[in-house]
């Protein structure tokens, strides 16, 4: 039968393509499901260094909407990348402080450690802390560290999963500016 | 000589030689000259002693802690125990694929031996000789574990944690390899018929090699089941993970290939079909392997991804197009002759063999449709155990039904025996579908439970009327004559029954799991689960390799549980060892979530209650103790060929 | 090189982070809530369960079906709580809903595919076999001769 060759074939090609699309793709990234909506409110105590300026609770909402924000997710485990990012969130916030506010969330840890990383990298903006990883759940967190751009009327704009570079944070954070 | 150099001779040779067993086999089909068919035989004795030099000298590495080849650099530690640095062999990509040329050098040189037609002999040479060119060619230039490391460490990281746990690492993937490999024996045999035009003599002859092959698979699929349940910590066996998947899909084919094989073998139908089952089963293999090993899809099971990926799928294709363009031929050319009466065992094998099929079709679109989502939307969907499980079930049910009713009919029809022993099957379904609703089952596990006696009344009658007809010699010598003569249909019978076992001890799994979790501290007794359970103590010690914390937990009227957490150097964090306890219907199964790590005073338990997972383990005794019988070497066993007697 | 995150590539074996950060012993869980959670995916994980993992992302979402069981939710409103976070991508089962048909009628589709090819296959050889009109002996004496040679 000329037509059921023909479908077999086309079987065949079909999958061969697939398969080879399948290779050049990673299978772990996942969309976020939050881009183009509203941020998700949260409250978190912030870590003690940072109690001073921020209060003992620190609520999102206080801020949504009223500035542009890039919120990452972090963890003193999660070795080497938020190692390796941790300084290049720092000098960006440096650069834009006044304009972007930069949240890091520690997430998932033990706060001595959390505390270590901060000291170690001298952060200076606000990390808040959130033990059991509620916060990360409702924003889709699947791995650490995620850095998420919400722009000054508080609908995130992008999610960038992985450790994040010099050059992709600059060119997201001129996108939230806008 | 050290193991690198020696085992890159290894892999020449092995390679060499199966490229020159490829040509004699070649030349010896267009030459009609059988002497390239002898020689032919004896590259394969060669090639297999190269690839077990290779294996060899691999090992040798491992066992002496040589870390001056680039796979113990990065797979091996000194401090691993030995049977482990002997597994560390196939643990990681590169000697994975070493296990696996080595088996099919090791299956080219068996079926080389008993070649007995020359007719088929260059092809089926031709094809195996052509697959292990393939695996050794892939070793010696895309994944080869021999090439120097230019400043040897002194210890490397060890194997995946994972696979130190338990001695089953030793055992699952060798059996899971012999399985799959093995497939390629009756696929090179169909290839050849298709090739030489003979169609229908091939069946016979690969029926050894076609249990055989289906007994590895079917004893690893187990055996990783086991592995899974008493090892990895989730009280499960099986998550239709997309490798576990990879491992099911040919398994399916092979069962659809085996019934619709002794269709052919009795009336010569379905030729073209039997072609198609085992070249998909063939496709199936190569198609796991490719899965396993290219990072296409997320699995448990994947390893860590090399250029391997594009080389498998191009075999895959090379394999799916002469597979297609062969199977065209014979569609075009094979006229199959004669009718099938819907209620015969004719009738009924083929409609095992539509279930088995749809079975095998639902696993390859549930294992790809993300693939294919993604694809076309970009969406990213899963599809896991709910999905499958609830598909499965309907599916499973007929096929139950099948397996018990197609052996009792007769073929062609049916007759009064096979009326009269299908009531009495009729009436063990009913009984145990009703005596399990009256126990309060729901109708899934009655029917379970009914389906179970519907088969063991079929086993049975089909065992006692084939001991009564021979019963002029005494019941005795009836029954001995039975089980050396009628190794087929005895082996079957036991076969069909640990089945259904293992299909009855599923279902209750499945049905009554319960999982629990409840802290406690030390001394204390709380009720898990209607289950009495104080936590004794909580104790931590060094094995060198890794570091165990252990909970000692007693279970009152069930005995003393020791969960520990496993704590390997390379990970961050530890892996979960249960402590199982099976019972005659009940399974106790504690995993330590958590503890105390500041003042070891409290810990957190999770009981997991999945009953009949032990007749699991049985059945699947039975399965392969059944297997196994239908190829015990007794003599001579008649076998149905049309036209007479034809030498394997 | 695709960037491999060593937490994505720890948390592939889904068994990390037995212990809660905090050093506070995880919350005691009822059956229900692992019904609830075998049938999520762990979002962190390499194909696991959220109900077998103990990944701490998994721990967190048993916590949180335990909650919401507790409040009264529904099984389908935990589920919806998660698809609004994560997308259907973490349900281990799709949606009857769309595209998802061809999967869920895969078994139907494979039954009627395969069977409709079967019973080709068979009116074929029925209609050949009354063309011909010989005995099922004489045919199977023939294809013997024809491989005998």
């Amino acid at each position: 039968m000329k037509l059921s060759r023909l479908v077999w074939l086309f079987v065949i090609l079909f999958l061969g393509w697939l398969f080879y699309w399948g290779l050049h793709r990673n299978p772990g990234e996942l969309k976020s499901v939050l881009v183009g909506r509203p941020a998700p409110d949260f409250t978190l105590p912030p870590l003690p260094p940072f109690r001073e300026a921020y209060g003992e609770t620190f609520r999102l909402a206080d801020y949504l909407g009223k500035t542009p924000i890039v919120l990452n997710f972090w963890a003193s485990w999660c070795y080497p990348a938020c190692y390796e990012e941790a300084p290049i969130l720092e000098a960006a916030w440096e650069r834009h402080k006044g304009e972007v506010l930069f949240l890091g969330i520690n997430t998932q840890d033990k706060e001595e450690k959390a505390l270590e990383f901060v000291r170690r990298f001298g952060l200076t903006f606000p990390n808040l802390y959130d033990p059991r990883g509620k916060v990360g759940i409702d924003y889709g967190m699947y791995g650490v560290p995620e850095t998420f751009f919400i722009d000054r009327e508080g609908i995130v704009r992008y999610r960038h999963a992985g450790a994040i570079d010099a050059g992709t944070l600059e060119k997201r954070i001129q996108e939230v500016l806008r | 000589m050290t193991p690198g150099p020696l085992g890159q001779v290894g892999l020449v040779l092995a390679l060499s030689f199966a490229l020159l067993g490829l040509l004699l086999a070649g030349y010896a089909w267009w030459a009609r000259d059988g002497r390239y068919v002898e020689a032919a035989k004896r590259a394969a004795l060669f090639s297999l002693l190269g690839a077990l030099v290779a294996f060899f000298a691999l090992e040798w590495a491992l066992l002496t802690d040589d870390f001056s080849i680039v796979y113990t650099a990065k797979n091996h530690s000194t401090k691993s125990p030995t049977w482990v640095k002997f597994a560390t062999l196939w643990a990681a990509l590169e000697g994975s694929i070493l296990l696996w040329a080595t088996f099919q050098a090791l299956y080219t040189w068996l079926a080389a031996r008993r070649l007995r037609d020359y007719w088929m002999a260059p092809g089926v040479l031709a094809v195996l000789f052509g697959i292990q060119v393939f695996f050794f060619a892939v070793m010696l230039f895309v994944t080869n574990p021999f090439l120097p490391v230019p400043n040897p460490p002194t210890e490397g990281p060890g194997p995946n944690p994972l696979l130190q746990n338990h001695w089953m690492m030793a055992v699952h993937p060798v059996l899971m390899y012999l399985g799959f490999v093995g497939i390629s024996v009756p696929f090179a045999y169909a290839v050849a018929a298709m090739l030489a035009r003979r169609y229908q003599t091939w069946i016979a002859t690969t029926r050894w090699w076609t249990i055989v092959a289906f007994g590895f698979l079917t004893l690893a699929i187990f055996a990783g089941a086991w592995w899974s349940y008493e090892v990895l910590g989730w009280g499960g066996y099986w998550g239709w993970d997309p490798v576990e998947n990879a491992s099911f899909i040919p398994w399916l084919l092979l069962a659809a290939f085996l019934h619709t094989a002794l269709v052919q073998e009795r009336k010569g139908l379905f030729k073209p079909w039997n072609f198609a089952f085992i070249t998909l089963a063939f496709a199936a293999t190569v198609f796991g392997t490719f899965l396993t090993r290219s990072g296409v899809v997320q699995s448990v099971h994947a390893f860590t991804e090399g250029a391997v990926g594009p080389v498998f799928l191009g075999f895959l294709l090379l394999v799916l197009f002469v597979g297609f363009g062969l199977l065209s031929r014979v569609g075009s050319e094979v006229r199959d002759v004669g009718g099938v009466e819907l209620l015969s065992r004719e009738g009924l094998l083929l409609g095992g063999a539509l279930v088995f099929s749809t079975m095998a079709f639902v696993v390859v679109l549930g294992t790809l449709y993300p693939l294919f989502v993604e694809a076309f939307t970009g969406d990213k969907v899963s599809v896991g155990a709910p999905f499958f499980n609830s598909v499965f079930a309907p599916l499973g049910a007929v096929l139950l039904f099948l397996m018990g009713a197609a052996p009792v009919l007769p073929w062609g029809r049916v007759d009064a025996w096979a009326r009269r022993a299908f009531l009495w099957m009729l009436a063990g379904l009913v009984l145990g579908l009703a005596a399990a609703l009256a126990l309060g089952a729901t109708v899934g596990v009655a029917l379970g439970v009914g389906l179970f006696l519907y088969n063991l009344v079929s086993a049975g009658a089909q065992v006692g009327r084939a001991v009564a007809a021979r019963r002029r010699q005494g019941w005795g010598a009836a029954l001995l004559g039975y089980l050396t003569q009628g190794r087929r249909h005895f082996g079957a019978q036991v076969v069909h029954a640990g089945v259904a076992l293992a299909a009855l001890a599923i279902v209750f799994s499945q049905a009554y799991r319960v999982d629990v979790q409840k802290t406690l501290n030390i001394g204390e007794t709380a009720k898990l689960a209607g289950i009495e359970v104080r936590l004794g103590r909580l104790h931590a010690f060094d094995e060198g390799y890794r570091f165990v914390v252990e909970a000692v937990v007693e279970a009152k009227g069930i005995g003393t549980f020791r969960p520990r957490l496993n704590y390997y150097k390379t990970m961050n964090a530890p892996l979960a060892a249960p402590s199982v306890r099976y019972g005659p219907t009940e399974n106790y199964y504690f995993i330590l979530q958590a503890f105390d790590q500041d003042a070891g005073k409290w810990a957190t338990l999770r009981l997991v209650l999945t009953p009949m997972v032990y007749w699991l383990w049985v059945a699947g005794g039975v399965i392969a103790f059944g297997l196994f019988y239908m190829l015990l070497p007794l003599g001579r066993s008649r076998r149905s060929v049309p036209g007479g007697e034809v030498a394997a | 090189m695709k960037r491999l995150w060593p937490f994505l590539f720890l948390l592939g074996l889904g068994l990390v982070f037995a212990q809660t950060p905090t050093g506070q012993p995880p919350p005691d869980l009822d059956p229900e809530v692992f019904k609830i959670a075998n049938q999520l995916r762990c979002p962190v994980c390499q194909g696991e369960s959220a109900g077998e993992s103990n990944a701490g992302v998994s721990q967190e979402m048993r916590r949180q079906i335990a909650e919401m069981l507790k409040e009264g939710k529904s099984e389908e409103a935990i589920k919806r709580y998660f698809v609004e976070r994560y997308g259907e991508w973490i349900l281990y089962a799709p949606p009857k809903r769309g595209i998802n048909w061809l999967l869920w009628a895969a078994p139907a589709l494979g039954l009627l595919l395969i069977g409709f090819g079967l019973w080709r296959y068979l009116a074929e050889a029925r209609r050949r076999e009354a063309e011909l009109g010989l005995s099922p002996e004489e045919l199977r004496a023939l294809e013997a001769e024809l491989e005998e040679e």
